[in-house]
């Protein structure tokens, strides 16, 4: 199963339908399938934190949801996360589409990316960086079951290696 | 009008609604006002992210009308919610901003509301189709009942005093979001 089909039954299988995103080239690969698929309810959003509170929300009223962002985007999450996600306990799967990788090519999107490992270890938020299709499921699921575990945001970062990045 | 009084009169309107409310002093009047309410959910940070909480929350549950308690600081951070909830258009969602033209907890710094932006333009521009001003506690009780049994969603702006002081509540995060949560156990 190609690596955005993985994904997708991840999040069908965990019944998270409630997806909320800022669109961008390497996560629009999944998010195209999932405006076609009647399971999920899309919410295109004006920015991440937007999209971290809008799925915070619907945990608060016991449905479940992901958000999608690009790397570059993931900078604007850090208040939420910091100030609403950690202390409340509200935890969400996020996917990041990772610029700055193998291949990149414009330099703007080098820095935001590279920081985002360092950024969630401040946070104390665990992370899984997909390379491979052979171990996405097992990431994917596993990736799941210990957030709403654990009551934390859970970050998975798509690497180039996975994605073949913007242009692939 | 009294931003105590009308947090008041919605508390008075409503019965099992889930109530959302901003950072600061809307979460501190809530909190004073009715102390025990399951129903409430307080914020104590994410600054602007109170109108896209609700947004989540008027989305999973469509039979049940949605209230959130902004302020107007914190919604300029948050403009685009606005275009957000529209092209959603949850029915259920009713968005308050308590408006004292203030950064009330920083200092009461005057906003960008004190004399030049217009929040309910905005929420108009933005293409939500029920949008209310109201500047007494007359006004704001006939547009919240209107919200109560019209579809929306709703922006109502309320021009409210600023220089009022709640006190600063002990609440845990994690019991109210927990308790919170337990009042959409089906």
């Amino acid at each position: 199963m190609a690596w955005s089909d993985q994904i997708i039954q991840g999040l069908k299988d965990a019944d998270i339908s409630l997806i909320a995103y800022v669109p961008d080239g390497i996560t629009w690969r999944i998010l195209g399938k999932m405006e076609d698929d009647p399971f999920f309810h899309m919410i295109p959003c004006s920015r991440e934190e937007e999209a971290i509170g809008i799925i915070s929300g619907a945990y608060t009223a016991g449905k479940r949801g992901t958000v999608f962002m690009q790397s570059s985007g993931f900078g604007n999450c850090v208040n939420a996360l910091a100030t609403l996600n950690i202390p409340s306990r509200i935890p969400f799967p996020m996917f990041i589409g990772m610029r700055g990788g193998p291949g990149e090519f414009n330099m703007a999107q080098i820095p935001g990316a590279r920081a985002i490992p360092g950024i969630l270890d401040s946070l104390g938020l665990q992370y899984f960086s997909l390379t491979r299709e052979d171990e996405l499921d097992q990431i994917i699921k596993g990736g799941i079951a210990l957030c709403y575990a654990g009551r934390l945001p859970v970050a998975n970062l798509l690497s180039t290696l996975l994605t073949g990045g913007r242009d692939a | 009008m009294l931003r105590v009084d009308a947090i008041q009169s919605v508390l008075d309107r409503v019965n099992d609604e889930p109530i959302i409310a901003n950072l600061g002093g809307a979460t501190f009047h809530l909190h004073n006002l009715s102390e025990g309410r399951d129903a409430n959910l307080y914020t104590w940070g994410a600054m602007g992210l109170s109108s896209s909480i609700g947004l989540g929350v008027a989305l999973s549950a469509p039979d049940r009308k949605v209230i959130v308690m902004d302020g107007d600081g914190s919604l300029l951070m948050n403009l685009g919610s606005l275009g957000t909830i529209a092209r959603q258009d949850p029915k259920n969602l009713i968005h308050i901003v308590w408006d004292n033209h203030q950064w009330a907890g920083t200092g009461g710094q005057p906003t960008h509301t004190a004399g030049v932006t217009d929040l309910a333009t905005v929420a108009k521009g933005a293409g939500i189709p029920k949008v209310e001003a109201v500047s007494t506690l007359e006004g704001l009780e006939e547009a919240f009942d209107r919200a109560m049994t019209e579809d929306g969603p709703w922006c109502i702006v309320a021009d409210v005093e600023g220089g009022d002081k709640p006190n600063r509540p002990e609440v845990s995060l994690e019991d109210n979001l927990q308790r919170f949560r337990k009042t959409f156990a089906p």
